[in-house]
């Protein structure tokens, strides 16, 4: 006897990661997850992300790995509070850890929420954790076929960001090609070329991120003066 | 990598559907699994089959369809009723 059942392998995940998601609805935290190979510099990209968010901003970060408290004692730095998940083994953060973080802070109003996941390019991809969108960090050291080699995080991202492009004069890597192959994967991909060395390329980030922030408050139930503010943009 | 985890939810899946069928012995599962999902079926295959050997729910065989997207689903489950293999 065939039994039809379609349903979700993750569904127990995407379940979680629905409650995570609209308890971040509910006080207007604009949610990203990074994800992207050990190295292509995810936690020096927010640290500097830190370092330039205008005075008066909120945020927190979660950041993943197998072992060590190292990213989330980088991160601590910058005054913001972060919390490391060491996932034990596993590849990939999932939406109970998310969660069971978020929980510590009680859920408060920030106006960001960066969590970065386990360094890895395929497992995170299947792993809903709630978040409005998903930017794939690329190093130009990684070679300009990743795209194409792992699909499924260019096609899910909103946001490709090529970092490193400072080493573009020292390594054989070229950007536009790098860019084309994310576009065949994925038409709608927005891509910033930045260094988080040197900071060249925030500018754009920065702005991508205000505006991504505004459009989530202004719909956001708890917001009224972002309805005002934007209105008058 | 994950797909230990990936065969787990699927064994959980398949649990709760020997639960809601009393009286019927779940034989094999399908699951389909787009070439977007970030899955490898082979793998995903071998760690199911570790994981199904020696344990209650052995023999349990796992079917994988191919599909475009980023599917990753658990596409129907076959039942044989338990006086039928007796
Ligand atoms: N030259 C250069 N090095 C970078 C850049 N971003 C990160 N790195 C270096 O790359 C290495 C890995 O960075 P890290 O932030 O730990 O990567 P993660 O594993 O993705 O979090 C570190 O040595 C960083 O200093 C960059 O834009 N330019
Ligand atoms: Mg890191």
């Amino acid at each position: 006897m065939i039994h039809p059942i379609e349903r979700k392998v993750l569904s127990e995940n995407d379940r979680v990661a629905a409650g995570v998601r609209s308890r971040l609805e509910i006080v207007g935290t604009l949610t990203l997850n990074f994800i992207g190979s050990p190295g292509a510099g995810k936690t020096a990209f927010l640290e500097r992300t830190l370092q330039l968010l205008p005075s008066g901003t909120s945020a927190a970060v979660l950041t993943g790995d197998i072992q060590t408290e190292n990213d989330a004692i980088r991160l601590a730095r910058h005054g913001f509070p972060v919390q490391q998940i060491t996932t034990g083994g596993a590849c990939h953060l999932d939406a109970r850890m998310v969660e069971s973080h978020l929980w510590e802070w009680r859920f408060k109003e920030f106006d960001y929420l960066f969590i970065e996941n386990v360094g890895n390019l395929v497992c995170p991809t299947s792993y809903d954790l709630g978040e409005d969108g998903k930017v794939v960090v690329l190093s130009v050291a990684e070679g300009e076929d990743k795209p194409m080699k792992y699909p499924g995080i260019f096609r899910k991202a909103e946001l490709m960001i090529l970092n490193k492009v400072d080493l573009l004069p020292y390594v054989p890597f070229q950007p536009e090609l790098a860019c084309e192959y994310a576009r065949t994967i994925n038409p709608d991909i927005h891509i910033i070329q930045c260094s988080s060395l040197t900071g060249e390329g925030f500018g754009d980030w920065m702005a991508w991120l205000e505006r991504r922030r505004i459009a989530k408050r202004h719909f956001s139930p708890n917001h009224e003066e972002a309805h005002l503010q934007t209105t008058f943009v | 990598m994950h797909e230990m985890g990936i065969a787990c939810s699927i064994l959980e899946a398949v649990e709760r559907e020997r639960i809601i069928h009393p009286g019927c012995r779940p034989t094999k599962v399908a699951v389909r699994i787009g070439r977007f999902a970030g899955v490898d079926g082979d793998s995903l295959q071998f760690c199911f089959d570790a994981m199904v050997a020696g344990s209650s729910q052995a023999p349990l065989e796992l079917h994988v369809e191919a599909a475009e997207n980023d599917e990753l689903d658990i596409a129907w489950l076959e039942l044989d009723e338990l006086e039928a293999i007796q």
